[in-house]
């Protein structure tokens, strides 16, 4: 491992990051879901 | 089965075994046997994941599914994103970084022997048997469907699986499973291709018809902990399954131990976060677009054929009524399905009138299932023949096979990745542990190949016994249940500075007892908390009695 990736301020940016990455993606397929619910349930 | 369709099922397990021996070389070290010497990219480790997460029982029961019940089954797997991205900051750095073959080993680093083999022993207990039952759930099924010994079948799925595990380790593992995951994607396309060409009424109409008999309802956000799928089970209970899951069993612990890095480790398992709903929500489509197909293509009474056969030469008479009956109640029901999808504007009188037809012929088919199970003796499981009976009838030449052939896939890569992690943890955690510490490479890699055949063996075993193993296997998954999210207790605990050895071990025991007594007590809790529950225990016994007991603490 090296400094930059052990230091955690670096690891929380990282984390920040995909954490919002994660979400935004699952948040739009989740919103396909929803929409197919609320148009034909 | 058509000929070719088998010939396109014995090329592909031909194909994945002798690239499976291909694939062992530089394996002849624990490093490489063990975690392919660190050396395998991100998307080999990420599609290693995903296919050992994949089983059998999401292709054929996970559809049928799909097909009986809609999408809301998703919901499971809601917290699958955060989960990942919460391992990846903290035991993937924690177990990548130090340097060791199992999730257990970890644990004697950081509190004591008894920690590491308690969570071990209790590992081998619960995946040595579930083994078993993940070759049996396609065994079943195939035997039924192909009307072969039940030992064939077994034997189809189980001996190719140990050749490859035993000779080539875990790359050759994961690189079959690159293999197997990409078939079972393409297997999965390819229905719903078909089912688009083949399908006799619009998109449009065809959702209209799914979503009035519920089948596209996804979200339920009622909090109550005796429901497994709703919203809230999902993102709470399902982020500790998966973290306990992802974060702590073997079986998937060891694939992203052979990524290049932490990073690359990372990366594997974020190709999780991204792309399990959607596979999930593609699995369960399938199923709903096979129901819908169903509308209008008469499928059969009972979908599993060996119930049907037995049916038929016991209570031929009663049955045949029935057959009648359902044969009316199809007709009408087929036409207010058409109904329903040539309504434009006001569909209310339409789908009242498509809903009462589909529950006659529900009622019908409740009536055919219990006959069966008065005359087989065994309980139903019609619901994992849906897709296999659709594929076999209604796909075209050779992709009929290559739905087979990714069934059977899906069955390997999760087999091979449980022998794999069987026989690492028995080498690793307990022979080199206490029977032999200080023994070459060679002599440990001979014992590895043997723990895995004699795991695969015991795996076969139980498969072929599965159906009178039925309770035991039942009792033994219980029982697994207990201590998933304690042993995510334990890896918490890991991480705080203060907790001690006597403190974890102490409190693994106690998460066990209270997720027994909640089991026990309050049966109707749904088993996504289980893991909540253990994992919290663990952490408050833990910490509580931290002060207590030694620690060989590194981290």
């Amino acid at each position: 491992m090296t400094e930059v990736e052990s230091s955690p301020e670096a690891a929380k940016r990282r984390f920040r990051s995909t954490l919002t990455k994660v979400l935004v993606v699952q948040a739009a397929a989740l919103a396909m879901l929803g929409l197919l619910q609320l148009l034909y349930s | 089965m058509h000929w070719f369709n088998w010939l396109v099922v014995i090329v592909y397990l031909a194909w994945v075994v002798v690239d499976g021996i291909r694939k062992s070389k530089g394996t002849d070290t624990i490093a490489g046997y063990f975690a392919a010497n660190k050396s395998l990219s991100w998307w080999v480790v990420g599609l290693s994941v995903m296919a050992t997460q994949l089983s059998a029982v999401t292709m054929i029961g996970t559809t049928g599914q799909g097909a009986t019940d809609g999408l809301r089954f998703v919901q499971l797997y809601f917290g699958l994103p955060l989960a990942m991205v919460i391992l990846g900051v903290t035991l993937v750095p924690l177990l990548h970084g130090s340097g060791v073959y199992t999730a257990y080993e970890y644990l004697e680093r950081r509190f004591d022997a008894k920690t590491r083999s308690l969570t071990a022993f209790l590992f081998l207990l619960s995946r040595g048997m579930s083994c078993g039952t993940i070759i049996a759930a396609p065994g079943v099924v195939f035997s039924a469907i192909f009307g072969i010994p039940l030992a064939w079948s077994v034997a189809l799925i189980g001996i190719p699986t140990i050749i490859y595990t035993m000779i080539g380790g875990v790359q050759a593992v994961a690189w079959a499973d690159v293999k197997q995951m990409v078939l079972i994607v393409v297997a999965l396309l390819a229905i719903v291709v078909v089912l688009m060409f083949q399908m006799p009424v619009n998109p449009h109409d065809a959702l209209q018809i799914a979503g009035s008999t519920g089948r596209l309802k996804t979200f339920d956000f009622s909090f109550t902990v005796n429901e497994t799928y709703t919203f809230w089970s999902g993102v709470i209970g399902g982020t500790f399954l998966m973290l306990s899951y992802f974060g702590t069993d073997q079986s998937q612990v060891q694939r992203y131990l052979t990524a290049r890095s932490v990073d690359e480790a990372r990366s594997s398992l974020l190709m999780s976060a991204y792309w399990k709903i959607p596979l999930q929500a593609l699995v369960l489509l399938v199923g709903v677009g096979v129901f819908v197909y169903y509308q209008f293509v008469q499928p059969p009474l009972l979908f599993n054929p060996a119930h049907e056969e037995a049916v038929l030469a016991e209570q031929a008479p009663t049955y045949a009524a029935l057959q009648t009956r359902y044969g009316e109640a199809f007709t009408l029901r087929e036409s207010a399905a058409l109904t329903v999808a040539a309504a434009d504007g006001d569909t209310q009188a339409a789908m009242d009138e498509f809903l009462a037809r589909e529950a006659d012929i529900q009622a019908i088919r409740g009536e055919a299932l219990a006959l069966a199970e008065d005359v087989t003796g065994e309980t139903s499981r019609d619901v994992n023949y849906i897709i296999p009976r659709f594929v076999l009838s209604e796909l075209p030449l050779g992709l009929a096979g290559l739905f087979i052939a990714g069934v059977i896939a899906a069955a390997m890569s999760s087999i091979a990745a449980e022998l794999n992690s069987l026989a690492t943890t028995s080498v690793i955690d307990f022979y080199r542990r206490w029977v032999e510490p200080e023994a070459t490479d060679a002599h440990y890699l001979t014992v590895s190949r043997g723990a895995t055949i004699l795991w695969g063996t015991f795996a076969c075993i139980v498969a072929t016994y599965a159906a009178t193993l039925g309770s035991l296997i039942e009792v033994v998954n219980r029982f697994g249940s207990f201590f998933y999210g304690s042993i995510l207790g334990v890896f918490l605990l890991a991480m705080i500075p203060r907790a001690r050895g006597t403190g974890a071990f102490v409190g693994l025991i106690a998460g066990m007892a209270t997720v027994a007594a909640v089991t026990f007590g309050a049966p109707s809790v749904s088993f996504l908390w289980h893991n909540v529950i253990g994992a919290v225990v663990v952490l408050f016994v833990g910490l509580s009695i931290g002060r207590l007991g030694s620690t060989t603490a590194d981290a």
